[in-house]
C-alpha cells in the first residue's frame, strides 16, 4: 500500500512539473526548437521576447557591400550580395529588422513565426535578390511557405521557397523589404514529412492509453481479489 | 574482506556513472552535428544498452514472469508520462518518422542505463533509496547538456516515477515501454 502511495504521489508530482513546460515529458531528441514569440502559443511556457536586429551596409566605390542582418536571437537573418542596394550615392545604408508585435491573424493562412519587419534605407537590387532565412519553432506545425506583405495586415503573399537548409529553418529569395512570416495555408492539414504521433494525435492515444489499462485493469484486479 | 566487496560495488557503480553520464552527453554533442542525430540516437542506445553487460536479466528488471502486468503497467506510465502534454494542447513537438527507431533505442537504452544497470549498482551499494534517489539525479544530469534549466524539473519527477516504479514493482519493462510511448508520442 505504502509503494502505491509512493508511486501515485510521483505521479502527481511529475503531471504537476510537466504542467509548468510545455510539452512535459520531452526526451532524447533535444528540448523544443527555442523560439523568442511575440505572441506566444499556449504551450510555449515561459517566453522571452523576440528581438530585433541592425546592420549598417558599407558602400565603397559605389558598391553595397555583402553582408548579413539578423536578430539578435538568430530568428531572422537576411543576407545580402555585393551590390545587392540600388546606392543612389548613398556611402552606407541601414537595415533594420524589428517584430512586429500586434499578430494579426490573415484569414486564410496560419502563422507559425513571428511577423518581422525589414527595412533599408535603399532599395535591393531586382538582379540580386536577398537570402532570407526564419527559424520556427517545433511546437507548431512545420510552415510551408514563408509571406510577405507591405503592411502587417497584409495582404500577404506567398514567395517561392529555397532549398532547406538547416533544421527548423524556411528559406527564400526577396528583391524587397517589408514585412516577412513563416507559415502555411490554414485550408490544408500542416505541412511535413510522415510524421509518427504527436500532433492532434496526442490526446487520443493517451486517452486510449487510459481506457486500455482501465479496461484490461479491472479484470486483472478482480482475478487477483478471488485468488487470495 | 567486507570492505573490499563494498569498494569493488562502489567502483563499479562509480564507473557505471561515468560511463553512461559519458554516453549519454556524447550522444548529444554528436547529435548537433550536421546530419549525425539519428546516428547519434541509435549509437548512443547501443552505448546505453552496453551499460547492462555482466548483469542477469533478473537484476535488471527484465524478465517475462506476470508479463501481462507489466505491459499494463507500461501503458499506464506512458498515460500518465503523456497527460500533461494531451491535457495542456493538441499540438505539440512533432517526431519525424525517421527518427522513431533512433527514438525507441534511446528510450531503451537509457531506461536500462538509468533505471537497469545503474539501479542495481546502486542498490547493491546503498540499498533502495540510494538506487532510486541516485538513479534519478544522474538521469538529470545527463539531461543537463539537451535540456534547458526549466525543463530539468519534468526530467527529475519523470525519472523519479520511472525509479519508484522498477523498486516498487522490481520490473524495468514497464518503464521501457512507457518510456518508448511517451517518446514516440511527443
Amino acid at each position: 500500500m505504502k509503494k502505491v502511495a509512493l508511486l501515485g504521489a510521483a505521479a502527481i508530482a511529475y503531471a504537476l512539473a510537466a504542467w509548468m513546460v510545455a510539452p512535459g515529458f520531452y526526451d532524447g531528441f533535444g528540448p523544443p526548437a527555442p523560439y523568442n514569440w511575440t505572441c506566444p502559443p499556449a504551450q510555449a511556457g515561459a517566453n522571452s521576447s523576440p528581438s530585433a536586429g541592425h546592420l549598417t551596409i558599407k558602400v565603397i566605390d559605389g558598391v553595397s557591400d555583402a553582408n548579413s542582418a539578423f536578430t539578435d536571437d538568430g530568428q531572422l537573418v537576411i543576407g545580402f550580395l555585393p551590390g545587392a542596394f540600388v546606392v543612389d550615392g548613398k556611402t552606407s545604408i541601414n537595415v533594420d529588422i524589428t517584430p512586429n508585435g500586434s499578430c494579426p491573424k490573415p484569414a486564410g493562412l496560419e502563422f507559425v513565426t513571428n511577423i518581422y519587419d525589414v527595412t533599408a534605407t535603399a532599395a535591393i537590387d531586382p538582379q540580386k535578390p536577398a537570402n532570407l532565412v526564419l527559424r520556427y519553432s517545433n511546437l507548431l506545425p512545420d510552415p510551408s511557405t514563408i509571406y510577405t506583405a507591405s503592411d502587417a495586415n497584409g495582404p500577404w503573399s506567398a514567395m517561392a521557397r529555397s532549398q532547406p537548409g538547416q533544421p527548423f529553418t524556411i528559406e527564400t529569395r526577396t528583391t524587397r523589404v517589408g514585412y516577412f512570416a513563416a507559415g502555411y495555408p490554414a485550408s490544408s492539414p500542416p505541412p511535413g514529412a510522415v510524421r509518427v504521433g504527436g500532433s492532434q494525435l496526442l490526446p487520443i492515444i493517451a486517452a486510449v492509453l487510459i481506457v486500455v489499462v482501465v479496461l484490461a485493469g479491472l479484470p486483472l484486479a478482480v482475478m487477483r481479489r478471488r485468488r487470495r | 574482506m567486507i570492505a573490499s566487496v563494498q569498494a569493488r560495488t562502489a567502483a563499479r557503480a562509480g564507473l557505471l556513472t561515468l560511463f553512461i553520464l559519458a554516453a549519454e552527453w556524447s550522444r548529444v554533442l554528436l547529435a548537433q552535428r550536421p546530419g549525425l542525430a539519428l546516428v547519434a540516437l541509435l549509437v548512443g542506445g547501443a552505448a546505453l544498452c552496453a551499460s547492462a553487460l555482466g548483469f542477469p536479466a533478473e537484476r535488471l528488471g527484465l524478465g517475462t514472469s506476470r508479463f501481462g502486468l507489466r505491459v499494463l503497467g507500461g501503458l499506464a506510465l506512458g498515460a500518465v508520462l503523456l497527460l500533461p502534454a494531451a491535457v495542456r494542447a493538441s499540438t505539440v513537438p512533432l517526431l519525424p518518422a525517421g527518427f522513431a527507431v533512433g527514438a525507441v533505442a534511446v528510450s531503451i537504452g537509457e531506461e536500462i542505463a538509468f533505471r537497469g544497470a545503474l539501479f542495481a549498482a546502486l542498490e547493491d551499494l546503498g540499498g533502495a533509496p540510494l538506487a532510486i534517489v541516485g538513479s534519478t539525479l544522474l538521469w538529470t544530469l545527463a539531461h543537463v547538456m539537451s535540456h534547458p534549466p526549466e525543463f530539468l524539473g519534468a526530467v527529475a519527477a519523470a525519472g523519479l516515477l520511472l525509479a519508484l516504479w522498477r523498486w516498487a514493482c522490481k520490473d524495468l519493462v514497464a518503464p521501457i515501454l512507457g518510456h518508448v510511448i511517451a517518446d514516440l508520442a511527443l
